[in-house]
């Protein structure tokens, strides 16, 4: 419904070449290995950006989906043995299943349930992977996964290519009749209601596809790290995705996409201030929240593109 | 038998103590608190400061403690909170941050090891042929009673009626000269005290650590789901349901099956009466 | 013919307070009939029964022949009663294009495969035409009022209800309304039930109508009869005594 302007359409195409380009040109593996962790939260964001930012039903455990993908691959790799590429797809499944469980009944009530219970549902998960250590492999959780490929820039390159996947995919939708109504029920439930429209049922439907993508990416992730543990699971791992969002301006999924690379980069190159990096993220969400609520990616692009639209 | 009895009795006052305080503030100020966790354990880390650090006798370090945290609350509330009020998301956002920036700071300050914080009652007692510590009796005992002091506060006092006034209509109130603000303030305080006196209580007991508020706070959120939100009732017969089962079950099964008795707890009620026992029609 | 709408014996109590007492009556297809009643008299309370967004104490509701009972409100505009609210709500953010094509993807308007031009259609329908892409935030009162009815109109309803659609218009602007809502009447063979204070506009616009007062249907009758009515007339003038009283 709403056209995409060529402008958008060729900055995407130039930052897309150039992450294309970045590991291939410098040869660093190390480099390679930090992009493909950017490109996967890239795939986290843009999904959480999809349902919570468009409906504004604010998803708190986004990790829910993140780690349920991820674990879905650990097992089948370590209890099936089986080929790694069936994890994604089964990622997907076992990630959406969550959301259906979740979301069907929350969604449908006024007030913070649904937050509450996305919030509740991924620690829970989290103490449940430590409690069952047995089975999950506990603190450590399970490792030796296989990877997908045996060349990490391959596989950063797929993973990219998933990327923008996600972000076209998303960005037709919200742009669609279907993002309009995502909209309108973030704008009035009741107005909404009384036009026809089943409000609970594309509150869902939107949830759904955003743990479909948020599941495959964990499931991506795994494939990366070969390990998976359950600090996926956590409140940290949902927050810093909707810190992503905030800072590239929600609802526009593709500066969720660009500020979560930046902002994975921007971490990995403040590793050295280890304990202090949780403090510098609350810090940063809070400046976001009382200064720039409308983000900063896509706000600013949109300004500098004003004359080419 | 009786040792169940006792000691679920301990579990559901400490947990009452928590969840009354986070449903109090949400029912006030529409405030979903995830700092409450927070208010937790500063309660304990700061008994703990005034009793092992300072050399305060307990008698003098927990009502400290407790006003330290209270206050804390307060300034948390007029100058994080209450400035993004609009928008239900960024209090949730902002109350989340305060909770891992506190988390992150005792981090910082006090390490991962556990702290001790000496008991106010250090004999065991032995009741009906059960041993329990006289801590854990302390704890009950003040649950019980804090418990009792509020519900009096609230039904007897002006004040309270105040405050019931705001939790119904925030505007109404207002046009009837009603000082809301002041009120989310006192309720702040109110709700903060209570769970750092929760958090006071239990240390000598349980953990001292950085992380020691997120358990709680999830059993808070299930106790409040479960009673309903907003409902002061609600989740103390929330917080007994949830109590006594935990203590069932670590009677016989095991200890760490307690986690999913919140998850049941939570998935039965979303599925049959979502508003809770004594939440309002929360429906479309 | 049989009845439209059919409501029995709908009560309505918040607590202590009844807001709806018993109410009972009949609109058959065509009809233009309007609820007339002061504040307080339970009207909005009603069309929120009506159209899903409350459920009743007790009491039923037929139509169409069909039982309408704890249906989520979609689900009722989706058999065909559609709503305007008194206090417009808008999607803000978005052009007026935009605003009624959100009910064209309602599935009582699944046949129109260009929404757009459906939704186009729509807003010329109410004098709105030809501005698209204006937002909808700057839009004056009698305008929102029209959006509201485009709005209902995308989901092809056989009854329309419409809650005090001239409250706050001045009297220009209530007669465009009156006269759009009039040709919409004869057009699309729409039934229509109405909320409003304004006597004059509302007489000569009704056919029928049915006087409330505390809850309760106190008479119903053609607008010349009601008028008469010793027990409308009281509790029309009665309000003013009083008023007259505490001055």
């Amino acid at each position: 419904m709403k056209r995409i302007a060529p402008i958008d359409i060729i900055g995407g195409i130039i930052v897309v070449a150039i992450l294309a380009a970045i590991p291939a040109v410098t040869g660093s593996n190390y480099l390679t290995g930090v992009l493909t962790v950017c490109v996967i939260y890239g795939i986290w964001a843009s999904s959480w950006d999809f349902m919570s930012g468009l409906t504004g039903r604010e998803n708190f455990g986004h990790s829910l989906f993140i780690g349920a993908g991820a674990y879905t691959a650990g097992f089948l790799s370590s209890l099936w043995a089986a080929n790694p590429w069936y994890s994604l797809p089964l990622a997907v499944v076992v990630a959406v299943a969550f959301a259906v469980l979740v979301g069907f009944p929350t969604l449908r009530l006024r007030g913070p349930y649904f937050a509450l219970a996305m919030l509740s549902t991924s620690a829970i998960l989290q103490r449940l992977c430590l409690i069952f250590w047995e089975y999950t492999g506990g603190e450590e959780g399970i490792y030796g996964l296989d990877p997908l490929m045996k060349s990490p820039l391959y596989y950063y390159w797929f993973a990219l290519g998933i990327l923008v996947i996600t972000v076209i995919v998303l960005t037709l939708l919200a742009r669609s009749h279907w993002g309009l109504l995502l909209r309108a029920i973030r704008g009035d439930e009741a107005t909404c209601q009384a036009a026809g429209i089943n409000v609970t049922f594309y509150k869902i439907v939107s949830l759904m596809i955003s743990a479909a993508f948020a599941g495959l990416g964990g499931a991506l992730y795994a494939h990366y790290q070969l390990q998976v543990s359950p600090p996926l699971f956590s409140v940290i791992v949902s927050i810093t995705v909707i810190i992503m969002v905030y800072v590239g301006g929600i609802g526009s999924i593709y500066g969720a996409a660009v500020a979560a690379i930046l902002l994975t980069l921007l971490t990995e190159m403040l590793r050295g201030f280890g304990e202090y990096r949780l403090w510098i993220y609350t810090l940063t969400l809070m400046l976001i929240l009382f200064f720039l609520p409308n983000g900063l990616i896509a706000p600013l692009w949109r300004r500098m593109t004003e004359r080419l639209r | 038998m009786l040792q169940i009895l006792i000691y679920g009795a301990v579990s559901s006052a400490i947990y009452a103590m928590l969840a009354v305080g986070f449903t109090l503030i949400f029912g006030v100020a529409r405030i979903l608190n995830l700092a409450h966790g927070a208010f937790y354990a500063l309660g304990a880390y700061s008994a703990y400061v005034f009793t092992s650090l300072l050399g305060f006798p307990l008698l003098i370090a927990a009502p400290l403690a407790v006003l330290l945290v209270a206050g804390f609350g307060v300034l948390m509330e007029r100058f994080l909170v209450r400035p993004l009020r609009s928008s239900q998301l960024a209090v949730l956002m902002i109350t989340l941050a305060v909770s891992l920036a506190v988390e992150q700071a005792l981090f910082i300050t006090f390490g991962s090891e556990y702290r001790n914080v000496p008991s106010f009652v250090a004999d065991k007692l032995t009741i009906g042929g059960v041993d329990i510590g006289g801590q854990r009796l302390l704890a009950l005992v003040m649950g019980v009673l804090v418990l009792l002091l509020l519900w009096l506060f609230i039904q007897r006092t002006r004040l309270g009626a105040a405050i019931l006034a705001v939790s119904q209509d925030p505007e109404a109130a207002q046009y009837m000269g009603i000082p809301t603000n002041r009120i989310f303030s006192i309720v702040m305080a109110i709700s903060a005290g209570t769970a750092a006196l929760a958090g006071i209580l239990v240390s000598p007991f349980l953990t001292v650590q950085p992380t020691m508020g997120l358990l709680p706070m999830v059993k808070a959120f299930a106790i409040v789901i479960v009673g309903g939100l907003g409902s002061i009732p609600g989740s103390i017969i929330a917080s007994l349901i949830l109590g006594y089962s935990e203590t069932i079950v670590a009677y016989l099964i095991s200890t760490s099956w307690t986690e999913l008795v919140s998850l049941v707890a939570v998935v039965v009620t979303l599925m049959i009466r979502p508003a809770g026992i004594l939440g309002r029609r929360a429906a479309f | 013919m049989s009845d439209l709408l059919e409501v029995n014996g709908v009560t309505k109590r918040f607590g202590g307070l009844t807001a709806v007492k018993n109410a009972s009556f009949t609109l058959k297809k065509g009809d233009f009939t309007g609820i007339l009643g002061p504040n307080g008299a339970g009207k909005t309370t009603l069309f929120n029964i009506l159209t899903g967004f409350m459920p009743p104490t007790s009491g039923t509701i037929h139509f169409n022949g069909e039982l309408v009972r704890e249906l989520a409100p979609y689900k009722v505009v989706n058999r065909g009663m559609a709503r305007t609210f008194q206090l417009t709500r808008p999607f803000i953010g978005m052009n007026l294009l935009e605003n009624v094509l959100v009910a064209c993807m309602s599935p009582r308007a699944k046949e129109d495969k260009d929404k757009e031009e459906r939704a186009r259609h729509l807003l010329a329908q109410v004098g709105l035409g030809g501005r698209d892409k204006e937002p909808v935030e700057t839009l004056p009162y009698g305008d929102l009022r029209r959006l509201e009815i485009a709005r209902a109109l995308a989901t092809r309803p056989d009854l329309l209800l419409l809650d005090e659609p001239f409250a706050g218009l001045g009297s220009s602007e209530i007669e465009q309304l009156a006269q759009l809502i009039r040709r919409l009447h004869r057009e699309e063979n729409l039934t229509i039930l109405l909320i409003e204070h304004k006597l004059r506009e509302f007489m000569a616009l009704v056919s029928r109508v049915i006087a409330m007062n505390f809850g309760e249907i106190i008479a119903v009758g053609p607008p010349e009869e009601i008028v008469k009515n010793e027990k409308v007339i009281e509790a029309y003038i009665g309000k003013t005594e009083d008023a007259h009283a505490s001055a």
